[in-house]
């Protein structure tokens, strides 16, 4: 077994790849009205790869924009500044982390499912007139501790991807037994790291326990949008695997079954968009 | 583009499928763009177009979808949700998600 203590997590946090300065300070203004918008926008379009990306997205049939448009200050006027800060920050997220560096772990599954959960977060978000935005990164975020082990420890994470197999556990499970620590350990120290908002830190650490007092009304909807992706089995993983569902998160979507049935399919179809966008 | 779709046949294209890469007609001009979400509209107007193939995005699952086996897609939910008991009623949330996917999957009309 391969133990992680909480210094090698922290180390492994350190020395992860940093997203553009940018980037951080959206991540972490992520609820702030009051920041200059026109300095943000001009910081972003210094970065050719970070602006081409998330204009991609912003021209995405997911976002219904009648006009094609071609500068961030632009998707600004026409999506918002919430939505488009979004955009980068999912553009710039999903190019961080190096691919491959884990045999036998699947990068492209990983983010499959990651997007996925996204759009599926700002579907359930928009029905419950929740901050769409807002559950849209949660959702693309919520699993990122996987990738800070993944990406710092290779190896012992090889060992949690064989306990998984043998003992057909979920990845909290199989994480705890070989590591001792899990995804959502990690996930909370990058969002330390990272300087992510409170909101954003509760929906990462209560996604697998909704019903903890004081989670948050965001950590249920992604525990929710979780559990239907899994269940919509677009990852193209052989044992994929549906967790289950906190009735206590069910309940609190109110839903009846039409919603759900749009749900699945809004879902389906965005993820094909977003992810050819997203893991170009 | 990568490789994810596939040229499919006007009529085999429905409202909602994604184009998976750029329009043109015989000529070159562009008639839509990467990523467009295809509607009714569209196909009427493209077929005025003579467009006969349409490059869409994921087009094998979605031709796996018109032709679903329902033992298959049977056994592959059950599958996914190896780990819930239908009989475990404390378990009611996973319960429900697996009945409304097995509706989904499998074309079952909706309760209303």
């Amino acid at each position: 077994m391969s133990r992680l203590s909480p210094e090698q997590l922290a180390a492994s946090v350190q020395d992860l790849p940093s997203l553009p300065a940018v980037v951080m300070e959206l991540l972490s203004s992520i609820e702030q009205e009051n920041i200059d918008i026109s300095v943000l926008a001009k910081k972003v379009s210094y970065d050719q790869a970070l602006t081409a990306k998330t204009l991609r997205l912003a021209n995405s049939s997911s976002f219904g924009l009648q006009v094609k448009v071609a500068t961030i200050q632009q998707a600004i006027t026409f999506l918002g500044f919430q939505t488009t800060r979004n955009l980068i920050t999912a553009a710039a997220v999903t190019g961080c982390f190096p691919n491959g560096l884990c045999p036998g772990f699947n990068d492209k599954a990983f983010w499959r499912h990651s997007i996925a959960t996204a759009a599926c977060s700002r579907s359930l978000a928009r029905r419950l007139r929740f901050n769409q935005d807002v559950a849209f990164t949660a959702g693309l975020l919520h699993d990122i501790g996987r990738l800070v082990l993944v990406t710092g420890h290779p190896q012992a994470y090889g060992e949690v991807l064989a306990w998984r197999s043998r003992q057909d556990s979920e990845w909290l499970d199989a994480e705890r037994s070989v590591l001792g620590i899990d995804h959502v350990d990690a996930g909370v120290a990058l969002a330390e790291h990272w300087n992510f908002s409170d909101t954003m830190r509760q929906a990462i650490a209560y996604h697998h326990a909704p019903e903890t007092p004081g989670a948050g009304f965001l950590a249920a909807i992604v525990h929710v949008a979780n559990a239907v992706v899994h269940a919509l089995d677009l990852t193209g993983e052989e044992d994929e695997l549906v967790p289950a569902l906190s009735s206590v998160a069910w309940d609190a979507m109110g839903l009846n079954e039409d919603a759900y049935m749009d749900l699945f399919r809004e879902t389906e179809q965005q993820l094909e968009e977003m992810s050819a966008i997203l893991m170009a | 583009m990568n490789g994810t779709y596939q040229l499919t046949p006007l009529a085999a294209v429905g409202p909602g499928m994604v184009l998976g890469d750029v329009l043109r007609d015989g000529k070159g001009n562009v008639l839509l763009a990467q990523g467009v979400v295809l509607t009714e509209g569209m196909l009427a107007s493209l077929a005025r177009h003579g467009v006969e193939l349409l490059p869409i995005l994921g087009a094998a699952r979605a031709e796996a979808a018109v032709a679903i086996d329902p033992t298959q897609v049977q056994e592959r939910l059950d599958r996914l949700f190896r780990k819930h008991e239908r009989d475990n009623h404390g378990d009611w949330a996973t319960g429900l998600l697996r009945q409304y996917m097995e509706d989904f999957r499998l074309k079952r009309e909706v309760q209303r």
